[in-house]
């Protein structure tokens, strides 16, 4: 992703009043870490499996916080227990960031990722969570800050899967 | 030593502390024995670490103590060096350790009644203060000082197998409702809003 690209990311989700991100660094999006890492508005818990990365920034939004989560796509597979247990069961807010990787956009598809990605849009729907597909930086504050108020009225994660621009 | 005696020791010492259980029978023995407002009773396996972590760095003046089991955290390993560097210090984690599956009702045994220490693995996984404890006297001791001392504290309660919760009436409360009542605990002791957004 380039940095611009990365920076706009990062101002969104500050924008959105994000302040609290489980994160486990994948292959389109992290060059975001390194911006959030060094704004002290994010407090960052980073995680060996984007199963505890759902459950961890569950607890936080309990607690008062605005969390995010943020994975690659592949990460979904292993996180849909506790989305289902913990996130959709109790009812909790919080946004996942997704790297949509082996969707149709996705600069980077190969047969590695490719069946994580049309296999992807079924699991949301599976587990009745909204999603929205990111492919360009157009509108990124505006759409990110969209998503965060639709988690807030539905007390439930909703999905950002990033494509396209956000994965060369 | 039996986790039902374990909890009646402690449930008369919860004041304002977040307290979050797994699934189980601890469940509905500390649903039971503890009417506190800040239990959050998870009813799920493999979550209670990791939920507790992250009310634990959210709210770090407040203390957090998580009741698992060997089961639950076996499901969930991954947890132990994440919180590890993680490191928050408000957090106390219990692993009542039955060396069982109790939910199968044929006493299935975990990797634990094997050749598996949780207690070395947590060390392993860079929480220092990990203690193994086998009788109630020496639970009361540790209990106390991680009940309300600083410090991460990681201790397995190795108890006996029970099925007493079996007969206890389980609760009416369903997750949402225990969710809500829960966030509205704290938002009145924290004295701040935790879900955004009004009708």
């Amino acid at each position: 992703m380039e940095p611009d690209l990365a920076s706009k990311l990062v101002n969104g989700l500050r924008s959105a009043g994000i302040n609290f991100v489980t994160y486990l660094p994948e292959t389109r999006l992290s060059q975001i870490l390194p911006l959030m890492r060094e704004d002290k508005f994010f407090q960052l818990a980073p995680v060996a499996s984007e199963a505890e990365g759902v459950s961890i920034a569950a607890g936080a939004s309990l607690g008062g916080k605005q969390v995010a989560c943020y994975m690659e796509g592949t990460g979904v597979f292993v996180s849909t227990y506790n989305l289902l247990t913990v996130a959709e069961r109790f009812g909790v807010p919080m946004l996942l960031l997704v790297s949509y990787v082996g969707s149709v956009a996705d600069k980077r598809n190969s047969f590695l990722y490719v069946r994580r990605g049309t296999r992807m849009i079924p699991v949301w729907e599976a587990l009745g969570i909204e999603y929205q597909i990111l492919s360009d930086g157009e509108n990124l504050e505006t759409r990110i800050k969209d998503a965060a108020r639709m988690m807030h009225a539905l007390k439930l994660p909703v999905v950002l899967l990033f494509t396209g621009e956000f994965t060369s | 030593m039996i986790r039902y005696e374990c909890f009646e020791w402690l449930a008369p010492l919860i004041t304002d502390q977040i307290i979050v259980t797994s699934l189980s029978g601890q469940r509905v023995e500390w649903g039971q024995l503890s009417q506190h407002e800040g239990n959050l009773l998870l009813g799920s396996m493999g979550n209670a670490l990791a939920v507790g972590t992250g009310l634990a760095l959210a709210l770090p003046h407040r203390k957090v103590i998580v009741f698992e089991s060997d089961g639950s955290l076996l499901l969930s390993l991954f947890n132990l060096p994440t919180v590890a560097n993680l490191g928050p210090q408000n957090l106390a984690v219990f692993v009542f350790d039955n060396q069982i599956y109790s939910g199968t009702r044929i006493s299935e045994p975990t990797a634990t009644a094997g050749k598996t220490s949780l207690e070395l693995i947590a060390k392993g996984s860079g929480i220092d203060d990990a203690i193994t404890v086998r009788d109630i006297e020496q639970f009361k001791k540790t209990a106390a000082s991680a009940l309300t001392g600083h410090g991460l504290k990681f201790i397995v309660a190795k108890v006996e197998e029970s099925r007493s919760h079996r007969k206890i009436q389980r609760t009416n409360m369903d997750l949402l409702e225990n969710k809500y009542q829960f966030v509205r605990y704290l938002e009145k002791t924290e004295g701040k809003p935790i879900f955004l957004g009004r009708g």
